[in-house]
């Protein structure tokens, strides 16, 4: 089971403060984030590892990213 | 006669009090001179604060140095002989051109974001762990967020120590101003 962020139309640092919320909430494992901007998947992307999570797929979107990033 | 130089040791620091709030701004034309300058200027242990244009200046960089008018004369001769002369000095004198603070912060619950000039630094409340760093557009930016994120504020190196653009030393003023703040 995942959950998703949706932090598409979000300015920095909002996209990481709503992917931080969702991994200190640690219901899951696998959390689905999506943004719209390359820094924000930069940004999400480098937040996540630093909390020892995994970056296991970044799919490119018609309205951005999809980043899925897993406990690690 | 001793409240005599009473009245005229309290108008002496009045005007002493006066001479130390006037300030003046010097306007460069780009801000890699700010940045020198700065550093010329604190060097010499001038009270000097980097700060954004008044709303009435149009004319250099987005960046410019608050300094005692006092030390007006001296200062220019200082930045002269280092071969960075001011586009302008102006006595702040009104409300249109008193400079602007550089940082603006907000908060996020958890966390909080200062931002200097084009850089924001963002940090988690509890620990002080840097959980981002955005903004700028300079190539080092990606180095300064890989080598910070993640680290407290204790514990990360300077971003002065570690960048070499204009987004470095906005980054460091960030930096600086949330080590105040926490």
């Amino acid at each position: 089971m995942s959950t998703t962020v949706d932090a598409r139309g979000l300015s920095c640092p909002q996209p990481v403060i709503l992917a931080l919320d969702e991994i200190k909430k640690g219901k899951d494992k696998d959390i689905i984030v999506l943004v719209d901007t390359d820094t924000s998947k930069e940004n999400v992307m480098r937040a996540a590892t630093s909390q020892g999570y995994r970056i296991n797929a970044v799919t490119p979107e018609s309205e951005g990213y999809r980043i899925q990033i897993i406990k690690s | 006669m001793f409240g005599f130089f009473k009245k005229k040791g309290a108008e002496q620091k009045e005007k002493q009090g006066k001479l130390f709030v006037d300030r003046g701004i010097l306007v460069f034309e780009n801000t890699s001179e700010v940045i020198q300058a700065e550093n010329i200027l604190k060097k010499t242990g001038w009270p000097v604060r980097v700060m954004g244009p008044p709303p009435e200046i149009q004319r250099g960089c987005d960046l410019v140095i608050e300094f005692p008018l006092i030390e007006e004369l001296n200062i220019l001769r200082e930045l002269q002989n280092a071969k960075i002369p001011p586009l302008e000095v102006v006595p702040v004198t009104a409300p249109l051109l008193k400079p602007v603070d550089l940082f603006h912060t907000k908060d996020f619950g958890a966390y909080l974001m200062v931002r200097a000039a084009n850089m924001k630094i963002t940090i988690a409340k509890e620990g002080l762990k840097i959980v981002n760093i955005s903004g700028g557009g300079c190539p080092d930016v990606p180095y300064l967020a890989y080598q910070m994120v993640g680290r407290t504020l204790e514990e990360t190196p300077s971003p002065k120590d570690l960048g070499h653009t204009l987004c470095g030393y906005a980054l460091q003023l960030a930096y600086e101003e949330l080590r105040r703040i926490c």
